[in-house]
């Protein structure tokens, strides 16, 4: 582990845009009046699968119009 | 030249046929009434016309252009679906615009035509926001203005009314009959009370079929049973005159509603002769008599009730 | 046809499918080689995983270029799938296709601007990860040879065209979205099956990933033209596939 320390600053990019694509999705389902399948349901997916589950919602989960 | 000419279209999905030989005509510049009830191929009829479907056989020209061989054609029409659908990520303007575009209207002339188009429908306030958050009716007046934007010909609109309440009804149905002049208006519909509003041209089909095509006024001559109506508030004698009257040799038939008997009649010289001093004769104190007017519902119930016992049979 | 541009690229904008696509692939871009070098260290962790770690040799760039494939690919993959299940059939399904298709609009050129919008988002996507991939590569390992690393991501951006054609043919094939999902997840698994057989494996996206590989490390060895031109072929046969299956069909 200590051999990787000076490596950590290089994961923060990483982990801003992971934590931003969740955050996105969220805050897109907490606004949008439809989904395919219920809300619930999608909140736990964005926020248990880390990176597909956010990516599957934006990009299936959405019922516009 | 007719703006609109079907010959013998056919379309079947499956084994079942949603158009059965159906041929119409339809004259520039009217106002047309395509009437029939739901499931009677008005859907399908128009979706041919604008080449999104294709018949098994017979075949359609619009303003002397043949649908499938002429790619002309699109240019001239504007068409309206019955369930109008809209990329809702884009404001109303936006969908004006592209759609003017696809016209290959230029640019100056296109925003000319956006605002036009907004103002007649009554979204120049709402044309800045996304169509996802536009009620059914604004949709239905954006679809009406996307047919529009090019000026076309012909105009073919499925059902443009028929889902709307009755203040959104009547908006549409106040910009269709603003159009009489501009071009030919090709109008489906279910709802009577529609065509009788605006359309001078009606035609009926039932079941893939062509049952009648006529002007309005003439339709409703031909058609129509007359009928006349007496009101009197003694209820026994009234169902009494009712009996006597069904025996009555120019007596089509007879309902009572109420205080109210109508009387369907066979000849009407001598129904209008006898029916009054047969009501006074029994005693009737009549505080009301009429000879009803025949609307186009009767003679569409008629004319569909007819098809219906031709076919039992 | 631009009109049709205009709108997809708009649409890829506004539905945020653009930036999904960049975000995603640019994460793999700057993990991809942040998990080389981790990986011994994550194994020493796992209980008797001293052991382990004592005959893998230290991480070395070939790793690097190895995560990047791995990952990109996979969740390319998964991108073309998601962005082009319901790009033709939720236009049909819900009626705006009726509306776009009754004007003077194209069928081919419909289909083609959505092949074209899809490409275009695939193409600045994989520009960031090449980018993001270089930088933190040259940090944590040493440089990559700059035109093997460009040729790389050149025929990565062919894996991902040829998943996103099959996509769009599925999703004209079909009339609801779960139907083209389920549809252009049958056409990648088919051809995972086909590549199985040594001789076509060779000859098909397989081929085609080595041969980056050996690229982007500078060298030259297992060329795969073959499968260079089976895959484009297969992009060319998915697009012309889906214009003349869409030209005939009732929306
Ligand atoms: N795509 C289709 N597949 C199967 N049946 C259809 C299809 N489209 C229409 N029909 C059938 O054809 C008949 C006529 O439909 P339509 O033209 O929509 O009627 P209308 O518009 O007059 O209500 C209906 O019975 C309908 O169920
Ligand atoms: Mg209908």
């Amino acid at each position: 582990m200590e051999a990787l320390k000076p490596y950590i600053p290089y994961l923060i990019p990483v982990i801003f845009i992971q934590l931003g694509l969740m955050v996105f999705a969220l805050v897109d389902l907490v606004r949008r009046e439809r989904t395919k399948g219920p809300k619930w349901m999608w909140a736990i997916i964005i926020v248990a699968v880390n990176i597909i589950g956010p990516v599957v919602y934006l990009l299936a989960g959405k019922d516009e119009s | 030249m007719s703006a609109i000419r079907i010959e013998a279209l056919t379309k079947s999905f499956g084994k079942f046929r949603a158009l059965d030989g159906l041929s119409l005509t339809v004259e520039g510049g009217a106002v047309f009434g395509f009437l029939g009830p739901n499931g009677a191929g008005k859907t399908t009829t128009l979706r041919i016309l604008t080449g999104l479907a294709h018949a098994d056989s017979g075949g359609a020209w619009v303003e002397g252009l043949e649908v499938g061989k002429s790619a002309e054609i699109s240019s001239r029409i504007g068409y309206l679906p019955e369930e109008p659908a809209f990329y809702p990520w884009m404001t109303g303007i936006e969908t004006l615009d592209t759609m003017g575009q696809v016209h290959r209207i230029e640019k100056a002339e296109r925003r000319r035509r956006v605002d036009e188009m907004l103002e007649m429908a009554g979204l120049t306030e709402a044309g800045k926001r996304r169509v996802g958050g536009y009620s059914r009716g604004m949709r239905q007046r954006l679809g009406l203005a996307q047919a529009l934007i090019h000026r076309p010909q012909v105009l073919l609109l499925d059902e443009p009314a028929s889902a709307l309440d009755p203040a959104g009804r009547k908006d549409v149905l106040g910009m269709i009959e603003g159009l009489r002049g501009q071009c030919t208006v090709f109008m489906s519909t279910h709802i009577l009370a529609d065509v009788e509003r605006i359309c001078d041209t009606v035609a009926i089909i039932d079941r893939g079929k062509l049952v009648a095509n006529a002007r309005r006024a003439d339709l409703i001559a031909r058609y129509a049973i007359p009928m006349l109506a007496l009101e009197a508030d003694d209820v026994d004698r009234l169902n009494k005159l009712a009996t006597e009257v069904s025996q009555m040799g120019w007596a089509h038939a007879v309902a009572i509603e109420g205080r109210r008997l109508t009387v369907t009649v066979k000849d009407l010289a001598a129904a209008q002769r006898e029916l009054l001093a047969q009501a006074v004769a029994a005693g009737l104190v009549v505080t009301h008599y009429e000879q009803v007017k025949p609307s186009l519902e009767d003679v569409f119930l008629r004319i569909v009730e007819n098809g219906k016992e031709s076919r039992q049979l | 046809m631009m009109t049709a541009l205009t709108k997809e690229w708009l649409e890829q904008r506004r539905t945020h499918r653009l930036l999904i696509v960049c975000l995603i692939l640019l994460l793999f871009g700057l993990l991809s080689p942040l998990l080389a070098k981790f990986t011994p260290e994550i194994i020493k962790m796992v209980p008797g995983g001293e052991q382990i770690s004592q005959v893998i040799p230290p991480p070395t760039i070939a790793d690097a270029v190895v995560q990047y494939l791995k990952n990109l690919t996979q969740f390319g993959l998964l991108l073309a799938v998601l962005m082009g299940m319901g790009m033709v059939s939720q236009e049909k399904d819900k009626g705006t296709a009726a509306m776009m298709l009754a004007k003077p609009l194209g069928r081919t050129a419909f289909i083609l601007a959505k092949a074209a919008a899809m490409g275009a988002s695939f193409l600045i996507g994989t520009a960031l990860a090449a980018a993001a991939g270089y930088y933190y590569t040259l940090l944590l390992f040493e440089a990559l040879p700059a035109g093997g690393w460009l040729a790389l991501n050149g025929l990565l951006l062919i894996y991902f065209s040829v998943y996103a054609a099959l996509t769009l043919l599925a999703s004209t094939l079909n009339r609801s979205v779960l139907g083209s999902g389920v549809t252009a997840v049958g056409f990648v698994i088919l051809l995972a099956l086909i590549e199985m057989i040594p001789a076509a494996g060779k000859l098909l996206t397989g081929g085609l990933l080595g041969w980056a590989g050996n690229l982007a490390l500078g060298s030259a060895e297992a060329p795969a033209w073959g499968a260079l031109w089976v895959c484009l072929g297969l992009i060319a046969a998915a697009l012309t596939a889906s214009v003349l299956v869409f030209r005939r069909q009732e929306i």
